[in-house]
């Protein structure tokens, strides 16, 4: 119980759900890479603002709660089409510019969230040990 | 959390096929007859991609459909001397050109390598993650 409370509060929860976030995201711009040349395939994405929103209004609410509370395994994300300009004959509306870097900024994002709880794993660790 | 890398090889693979099949457009530019040297100029192939990996169009991913045969008329040229010219001395050849297949051939390189590096981010990704563990 206690142990439960230790990782559910402060920003671990938060970090987790948003590698899991970055993760999904991958798979959807992966599949859109693959289907670059498809004809009539048109690309999807999940909305990081959409994303953000959702979790702000977790933590909004959560925050009155009180620690040890946190869940955040509700939030579900919508798979979006975010453009529907058709340029190509194929009526495929891709993108490779932007498919590229959004893959390249998710997978830093991706980094940077297993990054930061890393930091807070380690700083637990260093907790239990009594700082030694 | 694999399901990416199974995803990145469809693709792959697909876009190895448009490009065997732009090689083999190309290798036959010239080609007035059938493989049993009856006359019957070569038609110009090409891939049809659909949504959906080789074994299993619910997983997401690519594959060739199928392979068309491009049925656009075939240009004529005038040559009487030519034992395959039909009666006014016209001969019929292949209806590849060379700039379109080169095009393709570009845009089939280029997302073969867009999703190797797709594929390489995904690996980076897994790693880091890994890393939560050590």
């Amino acid at each position: 119980m206690y142990l439960d409370r230790l990782m559910n509060q402060g920003s671990v929860p938060v970090l987790e759900q948003f590698a899991q976030f970055t993760d999904a995201r991958q798979n959807v711009l992966g599949e859109d890479i693959a289907n670059v040349s498809t004809p009539n395939y048109v690309q999807k994405d999940l909305s990081l603002e959409k994303f953000q929103e959702l979790m702000r209004a977790k933590i909004d609410k959560t925050d009155s709660a009180g620690p040890g509370s946190l869940d955040f395994n509700d939030i579900s994300m919508d798979i979006q089409n975010p453009s529907n300009d058709i340029l190509f004959h194929d009526g495929n509306n891709r993108s490779m510019e932007q498919l590229m870097s959004d893959q390249a900024k998710n997978a830093l994002m991706h980094n940077l969230a297993v990054e930061l709880l890393r930091t807070q794993y380690a700083e637990l660790e260093t907790a239990i040990k009594e700082g030694k | 959390m694999f399901e990416i890398l199974d995803m990145g090889a469809s693709a792959l693979t697909a876009q190895r096929v448009r490009m065997d099949t732009i090689a083999g457009n190309i290798a036959n530019i010239n080609t007035l007859r059938d493989a049993n040297g009856k006359p019957n100029p070569y038609r110009r192939r090409f891939v049809v991609f659909a949504p959906g990996q080789a074994g299993d169009t619910s997983k997401p991913g690519v594959h060739v459909k199928s392979i068309e045969l491009d049925q656009s008329p075939l240009p004529k040229r005038y040559d009487p001397g030519n034992p395959d010219a039909d009666k006014d001395g016209y001969v019929s050849y292949p209806n590849v050109d060379m700039a379109i297949e080169f095009v393709n051939a570009l845009e089939a390189s280029r997302a073969y390598e867009a999703n190797v590096t797709m594929m390489d981010t995904a690996k980076s990704m897994f790693n880091s993650s890994l890393r939560l563990l050590a």
